[in-house]
């Protein structure tokens, strides 16, 4: 399907869960809100026209006012693709696990618990990932962590 | 190069070069720098390239080899990660004496320049390992390399067998 194809499928179907966010000629982007991830993710696979079969991408942002969950789905079958966030506060972070969509999701989600803290439901193996085994620093990819030896980019650089 | 005491004299029946154990001993290590392959990241591609036929590692008796036991020489070739870093320790504590290690470009002298505000990355292969010699460059030249070599082979050189002794 094309762009404006899932676009409008999108608007008379999940009109009321998904809202279009204006991201200029990329690939659909919505916001969802956190309490139906599940279900959502379960019709995005199952539907028949849609048929988003694989998850290439699960990943935090953090925006210095809250964290934000971003997913990127597409499809083999219909090659399409389609991209979703939520926000979440910074106290008492933490998602549900697709695995049971998508198994690929595991390694993803082990890697934003680490890197964010964000707290993900129902894993079974959320352990250490991509940082040193003994790593005790907290969660690097936030945006006010810091090291004794971390250089931040100088600000007239950035 | 300063010529090393050599005695050599021509006896009936062969030939007879007498020098000293030290002479014969350091210029021997120095002549024989085996090397680890240990790249990590684009500072392998120079370390590769120094490695074949155009600038030719071998003309200085440097030959890669693959296991740390039978190294003399850990070129840190490549960004050294903190997760990386206990590995690089352990091949080094694998290697028997005398051993040295080259540190190679920026990332292994400090960090690097594209990876000082990285979380991620070692600033300083010095924090893990004692170094010989640093190479900077991001990556150097392999004319840089060789150069660098030269001079470890140079400090290798210099050494006193009488150093080794202690001291009472």
């Amino acid at each position: 399907m094309t762009r404006d194809a899932v676009k409008a499928y999108i608007a008379a179907t999940f009109g009321d869960q998904m809202t279009l966010l204006e991201t200029g000629r990329y690939d659909p982007f919505y916001r969802i809100e956190p309490g139906n991830l599940l279900t959502l993710c379960q019709k995005l696979r199952d539907d028949d026209r849609l048929k988003f079969d694989y998850l290439c991408n699960l990943g935090g942002t953090d925006t210095g006012t809250n964290f934000e969950v971003v997913y990127s789905l597409a499809s083999i079958a219909q090659n399409h693709r389609l991209d979703f966030k939520f926000s979440l506060p910074y106290e008492g972070a933490e998602v549900e696990s697709v695995q049971t969509i998508w198994p690929g999701a595991n390694w993803f989600e082990r890697e934003m618990w680490e890197l964010y803290g964000i707290n993900i439901r129902n894993h079974g193996n959320l352990k250490r990932f991509l940082l040193p085994d003994d790593w005790n620093q907290g969660h690097p990819m936030r945006k006010n962590w810091n090291a004794p030896d971390f250089i931040r980019l100088p600000e007239i650089l950035a | 190069m300063k010529p090393f005491p050599v005695y050599a004299e021509q006896l009936p029946g062969g030939a007879m070069i007498a020098t000293t154990l030290e002479t014969i001993l350091y210029q021997g290590q120095a002549k024989s720098l085996w090397y680890l392959l240990f790249g990590t990241a684009c500072c392998a591609i120079e370390l590769m390239a120094t490695g074949a036929s155009r600038y030719d590692f071998d003309r200085l008796g440097m030959f890669f080899r693959a296991s740390p036991r039978q190294a003399d020489l850990i070129i840190a070739a490549g960004t050294i990660t903190k997760k990386m870093a206990p590995r690089l320790r352990r091949l080094y504590d694998q290697m028997a004496e005398p051993r040295y290690v080259i540190a190679m470009g920026g990332c292994t002298i400090k960090g690097g320049p594209f990876y000082y505000d990285s979380y991620a990355v070692e600033k300083g292969i010095d924090h893990i390992v004692p170094v010989d010699i640093y190479i900077p460059g991001c990556p150097p030249r392999p004319e840089s390399l060789l150069e660098g070599c030269v001079h470890l082979q140079e400090k290798i050189k210099k050494q006193k067998l009488a150093d080794k002794w202690p001291k009472s």
